[in-house]
């Protein structure tokens, strides 16, 4: 049987795909990995939990979207499935699947892709201990989970993703001893302007701000966590703290104890599923790579549409516009100018966000010659300066091939933009487009084991 | 009420206010230590619940690693459940019983 629409990812852009494309065709299957719809931004407890929603900004209306779809009857939802490979073919897309540790063929003839992003992070000394985790990974166990993973909790990065995690942790009545952004207060910034004339974005920023001063956690700017320490376990115990210049150099340091770091520097996109499919991709203004789609969200290859965070980082009200958009697009409906103007000056707030938050080369100083690049591989830096400096790699890929930099089991996905940007910045030129988008290319999009594969064959 | 969360945390000044009501109790072995998780928590969050962090030891360091994404993206926190290696304690769900042990190094 060949389905006429799959839609992959239930987070905020399938949702609303889904949502919206589903009084135009008779089927629509729509695929998440988690047990529970909603995506990273509405990632929930059971109902059986009390106060599920503290470390919300708003549940409640993702809630309510998500009920709203498991209410149409032509939707069928599969939970916990992960797509590890995809081909496009003749108008025809094959996804293989892994659903209750079998492998499932689907074969349909439009395909919407939402998969998102997860957060970016930046090698520094010591970001492989335990202790040490994504601002995503700690609001996840903490929204997803109810567990709050340490005693005295550091929050430290960039981007406006460091106030929810904040806010969140607060609310739980974690206890959040510093809050870092490593770029100055947004409120010195022309461009905050533009930002405080989104009035839903402006109360939900201040709601976060309101919780964490209300906790007494001061914010800092321009200071950044350089350097985690472990104790004699290996477990982390302390970081050290600096004041950094405009371009994140090490002004002062200074150390603080913890046992929870929670950092991160905005998000990266996970494309490594559509770009298997050949779509077109391109690097946007904050060095991501994304899918290149026209006004419709169509991506180059006309049956296959993509939708939030993988055509541009722009959180949750981008992506529900951007679902919507290609959801009706996708089942040739009509879409409104309403609509494409919301879009417009969405798009456009996203996009000055990404000026606001750049990350600076500085970042590189921090490191020293055994810091570990790649945390699978253990790849530290000394290594993969050698592959530059003695072994001749001329670009990133070279580098990686010669050190294994980027090719355990993650694939790349959480070294790789920084292993561009420090063999780039040791060669001494620009990463090219083709560096980049070369990251993102993967046959096998999770690992799957043999004999998972070799069952009922 | 159960309230699992507070209870582990002995700390009186850092009572988790996420509260689970009538859930039910999970118990599973991790390194044969016995470890509680509320019924639908992954074994990652139930391990980092009870105050430890430590998942696994590298290959060629021999050295600790923890959870780092929590959204099973790193494949960092792999850990071996009933004898099966390379699962991701982020993303598995407890089931009693469970014999959870630190993966030591590669077992591909």
């Amino acid at each position: 049987m060949i389905e006429d629409l799959v839609i992959i990812g239930a987070g905020p852009a399938g949702l609303a795909a889904a949502k919206s494309a589903s009084p135009y065709v008779s089927r629509i299957i729509l695929i998440d990995n988690n047990p529970r719809l909603g995506g990273q931004y509405w990632r929930h407890l059971g109902k059986e939990w009390i106060d599920r929603d503290i470390a919300h900004f708003d549940l409640e209306t993702g809630l309510t979207k998500i009920e709203s779809v498991k209410k149409l009857n032509n939707i069928e939802i599969w939970s916990d499935t992960q797509v590890w490979n995809a081909q496009s073919q003749n108008g025809e897309i094959t996804l293989r699947l892994l659903r209750q540790n079998e492998e499932k063929v689907l074969i349909c003839r439009k395909l919407i892709v939402a998969t998102g992003a997860y957060d970016r992070s930046i090698p520094f000394p010591g970001w492989d201990i335990p202790g040490v985790m994504t601002c995503g990974g700690a609001q996840a166990l903490l929204k997803g989970q109810g567990v709050i993973a340490g005693k005295k909790i550091i929050v430290a990065g960039s981007g406006v993703f460091l106030l929810p995690v904040a806010s969140g942790l607060v609310k739980a009545n974690a206890n959040v001893v510093e809050l870092l952004e490593a770029n100055s207060g947004t409120i010195f910034n022309p461009r905050a302007l533009k930002l405080a004339l989104n009035l839903s974005k402006l109360k939900e920023a201040l709601s976060y701000l309101a919780a964490i001063l209300k906790a007494g956690v001061k914010p800092k700017f321009r200071e950044a966590v350089v350097a985690a320490h472990a104790n004699a376990e290996g477990i982390l115990s302390q970081v050290t703290i600096a004041k950094l210049d405009r371009n994140w150099n090490i002004k002062k340091v200074r150390t603080a104890e913890c046992d929870l770091l929670a950092i991160g520097y905005g998000f990266t996109t996970d494309p490594g599923l559509i770009s298997a499919l050949g779509v077109a991709m391109k690097v946007d203004i904050d060095s991501n790579v994304v899918v290149k789609v026209n006004k419709n969200h169509q991506t180059s290859v006309s049956n296959i549409y993509a939708a939030g965070e993988l055509t541009g980082i722009g959180g949750k009200d981008l992506a529900l516009l951007e679902g919507e958009i290609a959801g009706l697009s996708a089942v040739n409906a009509k879409v409104s100018l309403r609509l494409r103007m919301k879009y417009l000056v969405a798009k456009s707030f996203a996009n000055t966000l990404k000026k606001i938050y750049p990350i600076r080369n500085g970042w590189m100083n921090w490191l020293e010659a055994n810091t570990i690049i790649c945390r699978c591989e253990e790849v530290s830096l000394a290594k993969l300066q050698y592959s530059v400096s003695e072994l001749g790699a001329s670009d990133s890929r070279t580098a990686k091939l010669l050190t294994r930099c980027g090719m355990g089991l993650c694939q790349g996905r959480i070294c790789s933009r920084a292993v561009v940007d420090l063999v780039s910045s040791q060669l001494e030129q620009p990463a090219s487009e083709k560096d980049r988008i070369a990251t993102v290319k993967r046959e096998v999009i999770t690992p799957i084991s043999l004999g998972v594969l070799a069952k009922d064959k | 009420m159960s309230n699992l969360n507070s209870n582990m945390n002995d700390d009186s000044s850092q009572l988790n206010k996420i509260r689970s009501a009538n859930q039910e109790i999970v118990e599973f072995t991790f390194d044969g230590e016995t470890i509680s998780a509320i019924s639908g928590q992954t074994v990652g969050a139930a391990i980092l619940q009870s105050g430890k962090k430590a998942l696994r030891k590298t290959r060629f360091d021999k050295k600790p690693r923890g959870m780092f994404c929590g959204i099973g993206i790193c494949f960092d926190c792999l850990v071996k459940i009933n004898g099966v290696s390379n699962q991701r304690a982020c993303l598995v769900p407890v089931q009693s019983q469970m014999n959870v042990q630190t993966q030591d190094g590669a077992n591909l």
